[in-house]
């Protein structure tokens, strides 16, 4: 009886370790623009952006002097940045069907455009973009946001 | 009353609190948010949070410093909009355009109409670089739940098959569970039984 218990809370354990690490994979966007030096950064790993390069959670999305570069997450929200900027989604769920719904960035320098999608439509108090001051909560539509560093 | 303009208040506090190494103490942000309408003019709301304060904006061009000490809200011209932003909003992607297709009851058969749509929704995607695509099949709720999963994914990947190969493409069906016209079970309704096409 206890060994069965304890076998199956290992289980839970091994299963909720299985789709959390799944969870983290997932594509969430793609790069749709990009100019100049224009970077994904993933694992410490980077890669020149270009249209179709696909984006995850916690890739670190980094812009040059003349760089830019926009892309879309898969509930069509909107996101581009000038020059000079680092932005990371840290969170994103997009599952309507459960109603979880969240959209979590940080803009740590730089300048932000956004438009939103789906997940602001469906759960307005679902999106909040971070800055080193304060932070963004987006009822919907559109908005920039400029970070300096200090 | 009008709103004081972005480039007062930032040279105010500039001129005011030289050395630039107070501005952190005395709480000049340099940090802002604005808030813009939407293609077709609509507009939303921003809410900044900071530990000391809650500011919302509602109207269009009305922006807030994020942090510091300054609680009032400034209008952003076009000019500095241009300055600060120009090269993030020129690299906005695309919006993404959805596309409903519709079948014959039971059945996995595009009607005519919508058959007349696939070339179109071909023309969007070659036209969008680095383009992804969402397909996702729906069902009406005459017959069985698992059935009409099946039902929807039969849909959807025969609609798949007629856009013909892409890279990035993600396939899903939502079976009976995601009604655009809301009916009780066993019902037969056309505007229900269909795929949904998102091109990005």
């Amino acid at each position: 009886m206890t060994l069965t218990l304890r076998y199956a809370a290992w289980a839970a354990a091994i299963f909720l370790v299985a789709t959390t690490a799944l969870a983290d994979d997932a594509i969430i966007g793609y790069v749709k623009t990009a100019q100049g030096d224009a970077r994904v950064v993933a694992s410490g790993v980077s890669t020149q952006a270009e249209p179709g390069t696909p984006v995850k959670t916690s890739h670190i999305l980094r812009t040059g002097p003349q760089g830019s570069m926009g892309i879309t997450l898969t509930d069509s929200t909107l996101l581009s940045i000038g020059p000079d900027t680092e932005l990371v989604i840290d969170d994103y769920l997009f599952k309507p069907a459960q109603d979880d719904l969240k959209i979590g960035a940080s803009l740590t320098k730089g300048s932000l455009n956004y438009v939103s999608g789906v997940i602001a439509k469906l759960k307005p108090t679902a999106v909040t973009v971070r800055t080193p001051t304060g932070n963004i909560g987006v009822r919907g539509t559109h908005f920039v946001a400029k970070v300096v560093p200090e | 009353m009008s709103k004081p303009s972005f480039q007062a208040l930032s040279t105010l506090c500039l001129r005011r609190l030289v050395p630039a190494l107070l501005l952190a103490v005395t709480g000049c942000a340099k940090n802002y948010v604005v808030l813009l309408p939407d293609d077709d003019g609509t507009l939303g709301r921003v809410v900044v949070t900071t530990p000391s304060d809650t500011i919302e904006l509602s109207q269009k061009s009305q922006g807030a410093f994020i942090g510091g000490t300054r609680r009032d809200t400034f209008t952003l011209t076009d000019d500095e909009l241009q300055k600060d932003f120009g090269a993030a909003l020129a690299a906005s992607p695309q919006k993404p355009s959805g596309y409903l297709l519709y079948f014959d009851a039971g059945q996995a058969s595009l009607t005519e109409a919508s058959l007349a749509e696939i070339p179109k929704i071909k023309a969007d995607l070659a036209q969008r670089p680095g383009a992804d695509i969402s397909v996702i099949g729906h069902s009406d709720t005459l017959g069985e739940p698992q059935a009409n999963y099946q039902l929807g994914l039969t849909r959807a990947t025969q609609v798949a098959d007629l856009i013909g190969s892409v890279e990035r493409l993600s396939l899903a069906s939502h079976g009976e569970k995601n009604l655009l016209v809301q009916t009780p079970d066993n019902v037969d309704e056309p505007r229900n039984r269909r795929v949904e096409v998102i091109v990005r």
